[in-house]
Order: structure tokens, then sequence, then C-alpha cells
């Protein structure tokens, strides 16, 4: 099976590797894994006014999963964390053109992208509690 | 699922053995030939692969009998013994065939055995997805970057030797870690197997059953993950 030129190209040029601090202010930090196939993806965001603006990934995985991630930060950027919860895998099998065997991978990016979102609410609301 | 009350029991063996004979509409009370006519009988897809090897759902089984019966079996269903009847006949005969082959396959290995038991039961146990083991997951990023790092160092380089000894010793402890957890995994299986002895359908035999369920699950994705990172590292540094 071949990969799509899209695949390749955010394979071999993955956009947005690497981490900020768990602890670090406004960031949210998504740590998902696939138990079928073994594969590990960390993907984190940073908010301001409630602005993505940045994004970061890791992935343990096939070129499908590194490319998932690498095409969801670049989609996150730029996009509040009401119009990030709307990013679906779907949209990511679309642009990726991934075949069916590889939508496991685009599940996997939306749950990171998920987990994300929910660390960073949780995180938020922890500040506005201790706050008051 | 109870085993030893016959209303329970009853229903899984009904979907074998009171079917109705597809080419003579006779009760086929045998287990794949019909009494009356000797056609061959389509296994059932409802039918799971114990129940088809005839082994009671255990994680520990006798592996010469379902070695002998899946020799049984592929003589009875084997396609070259269809040559000669009809196209009927010879279709159930490749169906049978290659349902025998794909339970044999699984329940041969032990961890396939119990992947597959764990999506038969999964059914009665709620919750059975685990929370992702965070740990886990750091430390098998961390050590990517370092087999990154390792990639594109220079070869003749003094950090790639410090490299290569500090991922040898991550290998050690990996596979250390992979052990560990396959003998976890092993008494695991003897407490289901002696779960599934007694069959008690009391509240607390059920937990118990949930219970099981859901560290083999865990235990076996866990598995996966170290298991890929082990033979990820046994690629590159050899």
């Amino acid at each position: 099976m071949a990969y799509s030129d899209k695949v390749v190209d955010h394979f071999n040029n993955p956009r947005n590797m690497g981490s900020f601090k768990k602890d670090e202010e406004g960031v949210g930090t998504g740590m998902v894994g696939a138990p079928e196939c073994g594969d590990v993806m960390k993907l984190q965001i940073k908010v301001q006014n409630d602005t993505i603006v940045d994004a970061k990934f890791k992935t343990f995985g096939c070129g499908s999963a590194i490319a998932s991630s690498s095409l969801a930060t670049e989609w996150l950027k730029g996009k509040t964390i009401e119009e990030a919860q709307k990013i679906k895998n779907t949209d990511i099998v679309q642009e990726l053109n991934l075949p069916p065997v590889k939508i496991h991978c685009s599940v996997l990016a939306e749950d990171a992208i998920k987990a994300a979102l929910a660390d960073y609410q949780k995180k938020s609301d922890g500040v506005l509690t201790d706050a008051k | 699922m109870d085993h030893h009350t016959h209303s329970t029991a009853a229903p899984r063996e009904l979907q074998m053995a009171r079917s109705m004979c597809w080419h003579c509409q006779s009760e086929v009370a045998g287990e794949y030939f019909c009494d009356r006519c000797v056609k061959v009988q389509p296994v059932s897809k409802e039918v799971d692969y114990f129940t088809c090897m005839s082994l009671p759902r255990r994680l520990t089984i006798d592996q010469r009998q379902l070695e002998t019966k899946f020799y049984e079996l592929s003589r009875a269903f084997h396609p070259d013994f269809y040559q000669n009847k009809s196209t009927a006949e010879q279709t159930i005969s490749l169906g049978n065939s290659a349902l025998l082959n794909t339970a044999y396959r699984t329940l041969r290995d032990p961890i396939e055995r119990a992947e597959y038991l764990i999506g038969l039961e999964a059914g009665s146990v709620k919750e059975i997805r685990n929370s992702p083991p965070a740990d886990l997951f750091e430390e098998i990023l961390e050590l990517q970057d370092t087999l990154n790092e390792y990639r594109a160092t220079d070869c003749t380089s003094e950090t790639k030797s410090t490299v290569l000894a500090k991922l040898q010793a991550e290998r050690e402890l990996l596979e250390q870690r992979q052990r560990d957890m396959e003998a976890a995994l092993q008494q695991l299986f003897i407490q289901w197997d002696r779960l599934q002895d007694r069959a008690e359908a009391t509240d607390q035999a059920r937990a118990e059953r949930s219970r099981i369920l859901k560290q083999m699950r865990e235990n076996l994705s866990n598995r996966t993950y170290v298991k890929n990172i082990v033979s990820d590292l046994a690629s590159t540094i050899g």
C-alpha cells in the first residue's frame, strides 16, 4: 500500500514536532494510545485569550499516525477552543487521503485533540477556582 | 455466561444442533453433517472459535486436544474432498475451512486467544477500555527522541557510543518489563480459568470476572506498547 503524497510530505517534514512544558500556563496536554497497534501520540496546545496560539506533537507510530498529528497541529493553530472542538477525524482522513486500514490513526489524532482541550479546560477551571 | 444450568447453557448448543439441513430440511442433530442426507452443514457465523473447537472458554488449553480437533475437522471440511460434489457443498466446504483455519490460528497463540476471549466477553464488561498509561507513554516518547538522536549522529563520534550504551540499558529494562507483564498475564489466565471452572453466577463472581477481564485488557495493551518500542530499539541498534 502506498502512502498519499500528503502523508509522505508530513512524514518527511513534520510540522510542529516537539513539546511544551506540561505545567506551563495555558498549555493543555493530550496523551493517547491505540492499544491495537501500539501507537502513542502526545499533542499539546498553548492557549491565550481562548485562542490556540501554538501546538506541538510527538508521535510514536506509523507514517499515517505522524501525518495525522502533524496535520492536526497545523489546523489547531489560530483556532478558538470552540472551533478546535469541531475538528473531526473524517476531516483528517479526507485531507490525507487515508485508506480504510489507517482510519484509526485519524481517530487517534481526534482523541488527542479532545484530550488536550479537556486538559486545558480542566487546568483553567482549576485556576479560576483557586482565584476565588 | 453460565455453564451450570441447562436453561442458559442450551442456546449456544442449539445454534448448531437444532438447525435445519439446507438440503433435505430435516433437523440436524449431528455436529457438522446432516444425519439423514449426510450433507455437510455450514458452521454458523455465530459460533465462537471455542465452541467450534469443542473447547471451554478457558485461557490455558490443551494444545493436543486443539490440534486433534483441528485435524479432524480439516479432514471433514477440506475442499479437496468436495471436488465431485455440488456447488453448494463446495461453497460450504470452503467457508468452513476458512473459519476453521482462523479459529485454529487464533486459539493456538496464547496472546491472540486472550485477545479473542476478551472480545467475546467484553459485551458483559462495561468500561473495558482503560485510561492511557501516561508514564509509559512519556517514557516511550522520550526513548524515541534518544533513538532519533542516535540515528542522526555520526557513526564515529563519541556521542554515538554514549547514546548506544543508554539505549542498550533501556532495552534490557524494557525487555525485563515485557517478561514481567507476561508473567502477570499468566497469573490472570490462571485466575480466569479457576473462575470459569467454578462457574458461579453470584454477583461476586461477576465482579471478579470484570476485574480480571479489565486487567487482562490493560496488561495486553501495555504489552503492545512495550513490544513496539522494543522492536524499534532492536531494529535500530541491532
